[in-house]
């Protein structure tokens, strides 16, 4: 007889799906919403927040196994993650990273249902999904991190990025796995570039079946909880073989170098494209034909000190250099107007840029695999934004993203001092792709530094406020504002630099930016910690930025049994 | 975003605390906890601003019918007064049966 009585997790609430998947009786919240613990940054714009900040984390076991489920709530903000929201996931894998350490296999589950940063906290998303993707490339070395994402919003945004960093992902064809939403592509980009309102479209290139046939989902499922509770018994018991897509640089590089995309390529072909596994290694990218310049280009040539790059991407820089005696791998973003990525052409990291990044810090950590004193690698910050494009998300720019968020935090973990400086534009999934993994970050004091999630006429389309309003929140809320000094305020910065000329560095500028880089160096080297922890122990963070962050992960260690 | 409260005396006490809902597009969610000050307390914070005259009354119904010493405390993003009402029932029914979510 046919079942016809289905559990549903797409049409269930967040706290419903962790307590449906968890075996019955074995489960109990941490930080549930009689705790209260809700985010002070709604409030303070008048927001109507929720006792759980529309994040849910349930502990018990599943299939026997002892296992975490952490679920974004879709309905509340758009499952967007805040800094509560944003710290008790992020705290939770933290925390499974601990257990692991001592011999203690909790597994990890994460429900998505995300658009990523919520605007209204803006760069406190930032910050929380670069701590989210470290715990998650920590932790996967301990036990896999599995992501389902069910519908129905799906995962975009930063938090595609961590998708895309999960050991193995389970969809149904009710999910859908993008970095741009298609009404932002069509804001930035033009109707042209993509119609946000051809939803048959939209589906057929990021719905969980055209993802699973493209080879960047590993299981698909029909909606109901005994499919989810297989699939996740098999990627345990390693029926189903773990494909670590964001190491296969190789293959998605030559793809990405001999793709044509003069005429537009439909998402029937691109599958085919993502499936074929040739590597084509002799392909020879044209450089551009001027002189281009740009911020992070200029530093770029002040600190590389004559060496000329010696990436095979005309549009990511790449030199190892000496500072101050010590042995050091600058890596850039910047502009080529002639790169056939027509949305890729202003510095934006998209599909290029990213797995290229990760190409040459994945090299640095090969290379020094035997050294006790590893490469120091310097991310020069000057992204505009991840490229917004149809073929960009047809061919899973949060996948190249996360290649190179994947290859800085394995560098950190290796031991590599990773020092980011910020001497241009840091902003959303670029920013997170090409600096956020970093141990420490620096920035200029110039008002050509900026950092956030994304430009004010799509925010403001997206929150449905103005742009003036806008602007009025960002006064009572730092994290909204763009400007480099509100971002100090949130305590992550290791320095901020005056007196230094951002747009047109001379030697002297060089030399202040080299000492602090040193400074930092020197810093990572006395303290033992590898993970991000120290942008939560400044002091600005702890009497001030990231006093909720703080207290998110206290608490979870304190409900914890 | 607004703020509304309401108090009204009450007798009995409930069992334990219950949560429902969720703050998304037409709906709430509600948080209510036994109190011993013999009052039913309802704190309200909604985003659809000037239906003070509505909250006012759906609350009343819902005082008449249930005689509970508690705080209830609602997040509410645009719920219709039947919807309130609903949850506001269930929110009582839980806190009697637990939340079963085991």
């Amino acid at each position: 007889m046919a079942q016809i009585i289905t559990e549903s997790l797409v049409e269930s609430l967040a706290r419903e799906r962790a307590f449906q998947l968890l075996d019955k009786g074995s489960a109990y919240e941490i930080l549930g919403p009689l705790d209260g613990i809700e985010s002070p940054h709604l409030v303070a714009q008048n927001i109507v927040p929720q006792f759980d900040d529309g994040m849910i984390i349930v502990k018990g076991t599943l299939n026997g196994q002892q296992t975490v489920i952490i679920s974004i709530e879709g309905n509340f903000q758009g499952g967007g993650i805040g800094e509560v929201s944003g710290a008790k996931l992020a705290g939770t894998l933290e925390k499974l990273i601990k257990e692991c350490e001592k011999g203690n296999k909790i597994h990890p589950v994460i429900i998505y249902d995300t658009g990523g940063v919520r605007l209204q906290e803006a760069n406190y998303g930032l910050l929380s999904i670069a701590e989210i993707s470290a715990a998650i490339v920590a932790l996967r070395e301990y036990v896999p991190v599995i992501g389902i994402i069910p519908g129905k919003v799906g995962s975009f945004g930063g938090m595609s990025l961590t998708a895309g960093l999960c050991s193995a992902l389970i969809m149904t064809r009710e999910g859908r796995l993008g970095m741009n939403g298609p009404e932002v592509i069509e804001q930035e980009a033009g109707i042209r570039e993509l119609d946000s309102r051809n939803k048959q479209l939209i589906w057929k290139m990021i719905g969980g079946a055209i993802r699973h046939e493209s080879a960047l989902a590993d299981v698909i499922v029909e909606d109901d909880i005994p499919n989810y509770k297989e699939a996740i018994k098999n990627i345990w018991s390693g029926e189903i073989r773990l494909q670590h897509r964001t190491k296969q640089i190789q293959n998605y590089l030559s793809l990405f170098k001999t793709l044509d995309i003069e005429k537009k390529i439909m998402p029937e072909q691109a599958k085919e494209y993502l499936n074929s596994k040739t590597v084509n290694m002799d392909i020879e990218l044209p450089t551009p034909m001027g002189d281009v310049k740009s911020t992070g280009s200029r530093w770029f040539d002040l600190l590389a000190n004559g060496q000329h790059s010696i990436s095979e991407v005309p549009s990511v820089l790449v030199a190892d250099t000496i500072i101050s005696g010590v042995n050091a791998r600058l890596i850039a973003v910047v502009p080529n107007p002639d790169s056939k990525y027509y949305r890729a052409r202003n510095g934006e990291v998209g599909l290029l840029e990213g797995w290229t990044i990760a190409k040459y810090v994945r090299q640095a950590i090969e290379e020094d695999k035997d050294l006790t004193e590893k490469r120091l690698i310097i991310p020069i910050v000057d992204v505009p934004s991840q490229a917004f494009g149809y073929h960009e998300e047809l061919f899973g720019i949060y996948l190249s993203c996360s290649a190179a968020v994947d290859a800085y935090a394995t560098a950190r973990l290796a031991g590599h001092p990773v020092v980011a400086t910020l001497v241009g534009n840091a902003i959303s999934g670029a920013f997170l792709s090409h600096g956020m993994q970093a141990n420490r970050l620096i920035a200029l004091n110039d008002d050509g530094v900026n950092v956030h999630v994304m430009s004010k006429k799509s925010a403001a389309i997206i929150t449905q406020r103005t742009i003036e309003e806008l602007d009025e929140a960002a006064k009572e809320v730092p994290s909204m504002a763009y400007d480099i000094q509100s971002f100090e305020k949130l305590g992550a910065l290791f320095k901020l630099l005056d007196g230094v000329n951002a747009k047109e560095p001379n030697p002297e500028d060089r030399d202040i930016l080299e000492s602090a880089v040193i400074e930092a160096y020197n810093d990572i080297k006395s303290d033992s910690a590898r993970d991000l922890s120290s942008r939560l122990k400044s002091d600005i963070a702890r009497s001030s930025g990231r006093k909720a962050s703080i207290q998110v992960r206290e608490m979870i260690d304190l409900q914890w049994r | 975003m607004e703020k509304l409260t309401y108090s009204f005396p009450a007798s009995k006490m409930i069992e334990q605390p219950a949560h429902v809902g969720v703050v998304g597009s037409g709906d709430l969610e509600i948080l209510i906890e036994p109190s011993n000050e013999k009052k039913t307390i309802v704190e309200i914070r909604t985003g659809i601003t000037g239906f003070q005259d509505t909250w006012k009354k759906v609350v009343e119904r819902f005082v008449s019918q249930n005689d509970i010493s508690a705080r209830i405390r609602i997040n509410d993003f645009g719920a219709t007064p039947g919807v309130v009402s609903i949850r506001l029932a269930q929110a009582v029914e839980v806190s009697k049966i637990g939340a079963n979510h085991n």
